[in-house]
């Protein structure tokens, strides 16, 4: 073992609680109002700001474009929106953007089972669109609906 | 840059070694993190089957439609703002949570009593709005979930919520079709918007919690603040759920 390269006085902390190595003697910062906590909190502001645009943007498109661009390409910017609205909250919101890279791996890498989710969401979606234009009972059902109507 | 005071003496191939985290993250965040993973998942399935159902559906109701009441605002055609006013109320709470989270990182108690105070606000003004917009919309659809399930349902009953130009053929040729996507819509709106409002409760809970540790002075006797910053991880988590529900309910 090769444990032993902290020789300093916070050597003991490994052998008891950890977060009070880790967030408590490693990321301890002094003064609220120095310059590097001036920058962290414009930042924040700033992606507030950001989330707001972006948030305001979406729901102009939604109301008073929705219905003049083609859906396909409306629905393209609405996710690229919402991702990039989602990545913002992540990385500085979350603090997942100062992490190790290892670490942001390990969080990130399991969110790729949603490529598949999605093809198989498309593919279901398919198949019951299908069943859903020729199923017997599907006819039976408007049946019903036409004769309430009048 | 929160970890820039880090201790690195260690040679970079002692990383995984032992005797200290390689991530530089004490267990109790990495487990907040996996949580929050599959908590994801759990969302991401609900989001999935409600993209699902709604692929398959010919026509589906218009958020347009659906969502454009706001309160002592009777009668006007308001379509998405009050929904937009929710998000901007989480947004702002996400915003407080990252300054209780910063004063943290300082052991500043009064900022952080603070800034916990203003989001355990936002979190119970947005619970508030939800509260007001499922009432609203029980009282106009009659129930929550379970509705429009009768076939012989008069077709006047819900083809307000759609779009006249999208759906107007659909409704006339399958009235049955339309009931049923107005159904499904309620159905998935009110089980994904409760899923989530049920973690915003717990996260205002969770804020109580720690405001009252950290008034107490839990927190300072501990020399660390991570329980904010752990429960601060949750709370962002809940506002990122809103981000992709929002899109899914109301914009696409």
């Amino acid at each position: 073992m090769s444990a032993h390269h902290n020789t300093d006085s916070i050597q003991h902390l490994y052998e008891g609680d950890q977060s009070k190595l880790y967030s408590g003697v490693m990321a301890h910062h002094s003064d609220i109002n120095s310059t590097e906590s001036k920058t962290q909190i414009k930042k924040i502001w700033k992606v507030f700001w950001i989330l707001l645009v972006i948030t305001v943007v979406e729901v102009g498109m939604g109301m008073f474009f929705s219905h003049s661009i083609p859906k396909a390409v409306i629905n393209f910017l609405f996710l690229a929106l919402t991702i990039l609205k989602a990545g913002y909250i992540v990385a500085i919101f979350m603090h997942l953007g100062d992490e190790f890279k290892g670490f942001i791996a390990s969080v990130l890498i399991p969110l790729v089972l949603f490529v598949w989710f999605i093809i198989a969401f498309l593919a279901d979606g398919f198949f019951w669109l299908r069943m859903n234009n020729s199923s017997p009972a599907r006819e039976q059902i408007e049946n019903v609906a036409h004769s309430t109507k009048k | 840059m929160s970890h820039s005071t880090v201790v690195t003496s260690a040679p970079k191939q002692n990383l995984w070694e032992g005797g200290r985290s390689p991530y530089n993250v004490s267990y109790g965040k990495i487990m907040m993190w996996f949580f929050l993973l599959s908590d994801a998942l759990t969302f991401g399935a609900l989001l999935i089957s409600y993209g699902t159902t709604r692929f398959f559906s010919a026509v589906w109701p218009d958020p347009n439609e659906v969502f454009k009441a706001f309160p002592f605002m009777h009668g006007q055609n308001l379509p998405l703002l009050f929904v937009s006013l929710m998000t901007f109320i989480l947004i702002m709470s996400s915003v407080t949570m990252v300054l209780a989270v910063h004063a943290g990182h300082y052991n500043d108690k009064k900022s952080v009593a603070k800034w916990l105070l203003w989001t355990i606000i936002g979190g119970i003004c947005f619970l508030a709005c939800q509260a007001w917009e499922w009432t609203h919309l029980h009282s106009e659809i009659g129930g929550l979930w379970g509705t429009f399930t009768d076939p012989a349902t008069p077709t006047s009953s819900f083809s307000h919520f759609f779009n006249q130009d999208l759906a107007g053929h659909v409704l006339s040729t399958q009235p049955g079709m339309a009931m049923q996507s107005t159904h499904n819509f309620f159905n998935y709106f009110f089980t994904i918007t409760g899923f989530h409002g049920g973690h915003v409760t717990s996260g205002v809970v969770f804020n109580i919690l720690i405001l009252v540790n950290t008034v107490n002075g839990v927190y300072e006797r501990r020399g660390h603040y991570e329980m904010v910053e752990k429960i601060g991880l949750y709370w962002h988590f809940v506002d990122l759920v809103w981000v992709f529900v929002f899109t899914c309910f109301y914009l696409l």
